[in-house]
């Protein structure tokens, strides 16, 4: 069965993590997905680690791409890629503001070859503005749009996710919907468009639910290690066997059922807990029991109450466990996949089912140019 | 001009985060959204304190442009109002758990038979398949499960959440990118189809990068790989704050004036300093270790003071914000993505508006979050159910 984007070819002239990851997607649902490097090779080539010598952040922000050496600083190279993009339906970079244009194929000119095209010119912080110039990487961003601040242990003043492209992909995600988006649009409309976007703004849209805690009352929200200030109980418990359980009681139907699996059953009819915006105000004196009667029994034992009564609860997973987890692999979540140049990677699954049109199969990108006489040859540019 | 999904209808039986948060963005760029409220309310509704009147300030800031229908679908003339606006509808979006629609007969195939072109969106917390696809979910639930609680905190002490409710927003992103591709595909095919997303199955392709990164690398080292055991990081301490930078494109006389400048003068020789500092700031191999370092040059000078030095040297440097500075601060003001809305009971309030700026279909003008079944009658009237019947569904408790 073909792809949803079966037929759409994308112009892919991004680097690092948020414009590869997003054309990656799109590749997923099945569009054709050109990656136009320099002879020099985009920025992620020397970020560690490396497997077998490539980065990783190369080998996993690629997927399901082809991957093209073109020279855009020649005439001849730019020709080409001209030649390309009048056969493409997407076009993404997310270089800083300017760069682009400085390469002769900024929106103007590129919709002037091909009116249909859509354009992604995606930034850090946005194409005006006194930061539009700078150069932003996923820590920066987290420095910068304040989630640290509500990220820490209580007390303290926050820290970073080390994890450092949580920023950077979900920039890729909100770009991926946009182009649909515009897609979708074109089909009505017969004309492509230029869409803006930029980390910091896709950042602030992933937190409207804590900024809205904020401009609610004007005050900071505070770290609160595994806990949150509006679902109580909602937190990581420490049990007898020092392990941790995560828990959530995040609708009212299930806060009789979480009494009766931690066998609590009077705090079930205690008016001071009956309701979330209760128990929220009176957290002072609801964890502190709840905390004693964790540390009673081993975590195994919560996972089995909790889950018999049907409650969101989990232990702490790590790569060992995941992988081999049924749960990851019945639903593709990790998957194992054979590649030419790097043996075999576990790797993210495609993070949509589509019953008529399946996303997937998740499949090894290249090295750099490894497919540009392929590609040319196939487009018609070379005999 | 019209918005990129002006046109389409989506009927949303989600509550909470995650699947609200994905019909608002469906309905920023322009579909109109048919809330389906339980009796009881949304339960994102009591998600606090803090509220804005009656209004829980998280429901406010994911439910606008929606219309809201007060609806016990649990009856069974419940769910025939739903099949009914199913059948006008271009797409229905929910989140029962695998298997629980079914048993409302409101599942796909049942759809299906009302309009064949439906798209059919189910959110799910652990995947459809699998042990676990029963369980529900919650934000820390699947944050823990999926390995990012290992990025933060310290070892050996309590587990630390992404203050950020991740699970439950990219997930609602991508129900949101299914739903858009499954109405392209659509558009050019003619058939409608059911698509699936997992909170789950969204945190571990977001982590993806980890997974390949561990299967086999080179040498235990690496941001990817050592981050899980490097201590919390809030970048450099200086006079007045905290900043974070990195310094990348400099050249080597630029370097030597920069460390001379800076007082770190033994740092010249240091092997851990080569290369530009390539290796000493930011995601470099000894960035954490000689942290001190910096922090030592940094005492005297403020944030601001740093981040121009940073700067004349080509280097990038940015402060760490809290709230307060964040939404006051120029660049987020220039980028206009805080908008303030008027609502009919909690009175103007302030939300993330939408983040994609479109040349030809800009985002749809936003109408408040609807009050509690504040459009039930609106929405049967437009069924052609008369007035007479609606006030019997209401003594029924069928609508709220």
């Amino acid at each position: 069965m073909a792809g949803i984007l079966d037929g759409i070819r994308v112009f892919d002239l991004t680097i690092a993590a948020v414009g590869p990851w997003a054309s990656k997607l799109l590749g997923e649902m099945g569009a054709d997905v050109i990656k136009i490097e320099a002879p020099e090779g985009e920025l992620s080539h020397v970020i560690p680690p490396p497997i077998k010598g490539t980065a990783v952040l190369y080998i996993s922000a690629n997927f399901n791409k082809r991957h093209i050496v073109l020279d855009l600083k020649q005439e001849g190279d730019r020709a080409t890629a001209l030649k390309i993009i009048e056969k493409s339906d997407v076009f993404i970079q997310n270089m800083r503001p300017g760069a682009v244009e400085r390469l002769g194929l900024g929106y103007d000119v590129v919709s002037q070859v091909n009116p249909r095209i859509v354009y992604v010119a995606s930034s850090a912080y946005g194409r005006t503005g006194p930061m539009a110039k700078e150069a932003g990487i996923d820590p920066n961003l987290q420095a910068l749009c304040g989630w640290c601040s509500i990220t820490g242990q209580p007390g303290g003043q926050g820290e970073m996710f080390r994890h450092l492209a949580h920023l950077d992909i979900s920039t890729s995600t909100m770009i991926v919907e946009a182009v649909l988006q515009a897609l979708l649009a074109r089909e009505r409309t017969g004309k492509g468009q230029k869409i803006e976007i930029e980390m910091l703004s896709a950042a602030l849209s992933l937190q409207s639910t804590r900024l809205a805690e904020y401009f609610a009352t004007n005050q900071q929200p505070q770290p609160m290690g595994s806990a949150v200030p509006t679902t109580v109980p909602h937190q990581a418990f420490l049990c007898e066997d020092k392990k941790y359980i995560a828990v959530g009681v995040v609708s009212e139907d299930q806060w009789p059922r979480f009494c009766r699996a931690v066998k609590l059953e009077g705090l079930c009819a205690d008016p001071r807990f009956a309701t979330n915006p209760k128990r929220v105000e009176n957290r002072a004196a609801l964890i502190p029991l709840l905390e004693e009667r964790f540390l009673t029994k081993p975590a195994a034992w919560w996972v089995i109450r909790l889950t018999k009564e049907a409650l969101p609860n989990s232990r702490i997973g790590d790569f060992e466990t995941l992988r081999y987890h049924p749960q990851v692999i019945q639903n593709e979540q990790i998957v194992s996949i054979d590649t030419p140049h790097w043996g075999t990677l576990a790797v993210d699954g495609v993070p949509w089912k589509f019953d008529k049109t399946p996303a997937g199969p998740v499949r090894p990108g290249g090295l750099k140019g490894e497919h540009t006489e392929e590609v040319l040859r196939e487009l018609g540019i070379i005999e | 001009m019209s918005s990129a999904l002006t046109g389409f209808t989506v009927i949303d039986l989600t509550q909470g985060l995650c699947g609200p948060f994905a019909s608002m963005r469906l309905g920023d760029a322009g579909a109109e959204i048919i809330k389906i409220e339980p009796l009881t309310g949304d339960s994102a509704r009591t998600m606090g304190p803090p509220f804005i009147g009656d209004e829980s300030a998280v429901f406010l800031s994911l439910n606008r442009n929606k219309k809201s229908l007060a609806l016990d679908i649990r009856k069974p003339e419940g769910q025939d109002i739903v099949r009914r606006l199913a059948a006008k509808a271009d797409v229905a979006l929910e989140d029962f758990g695998p298997g629980e629609a079914e048993k409302l007969s409101l599942g796909y195939a049942d759809l299906r038979q009302v309009n064949p072109k439906l798209v059919y969106c189910a959110i799910s917390a652990f995947g459809e398949e699998g042990p676990l696809r029963n369980l529900p979910g919650a934000e820390l639930v699947i944050q823990a499960m999926a390995d990012y609680t290992n990025s933060l905190g310290r070892i050996g002490e309590p587990p630390v959440r992404l203050g950020t409710d991740v699970a439950s927003m990219n997930t609602g992103v991508f129900a949101s990118q299914a739903v858009t591709a499954a109405l392209f595909h659509r558009m050019r095919k003619g058939e409608g189809q059911r698509v699936s997303v997992s909170m789950l199955g969204t945190l571990l392709h977001m982590r993806g990068i980890m997974w390949t990164a561990m299967s086999e690398p080179d040498d235990w080292y690496g941001f990817h790989l050592d981050h899980y055991t490097k201590p919390p990081d809030q970048g450099y301490k200086t006079k007045d704050g905290r900043v974070y930078f990195g310094l990348r494109r400099g050249d080597s006389e630029d370097w030597d004036r920069l460390l001379i400048t800076l007082g770190m003068t033994e740092q010249l020789n240091d092997p851990r300093f080569a290369d530009f500092g390539r290796n000493a700031t930011s995601i470099g191999r000894y960035a954490a270790e000689v942290k001190p370092i910096w922090e030592e040059a940094f005492k005297e000078m403020t944030n601001e003071e740093v981040i121009k030095l940073i700067h004349e040297f080509n280097g990038d440097a940015v402060s760490f914000l809290d709230y307060p500075s964040l939404v006051t601060h120029p660049q987020v003001q220039e980028l206009k993505v805080i908008h303030e809305i008027d609502h009919p009971t909690a009175g103007t309030f302030k939300t993330v508006g939408p983040v994609w700026r479109f040349a030809d279909t800009p985002t749809k003008t936003h109408s408040p979050p609807p009050t509690f079944g504040q459009h039930t009658e609106e929405i049967l009237f437009s069924l052609g159910v008369t007035k007479r019947e609606v006030l019997r569904l209401k003594e029924a408790r069928v609508i709220g």
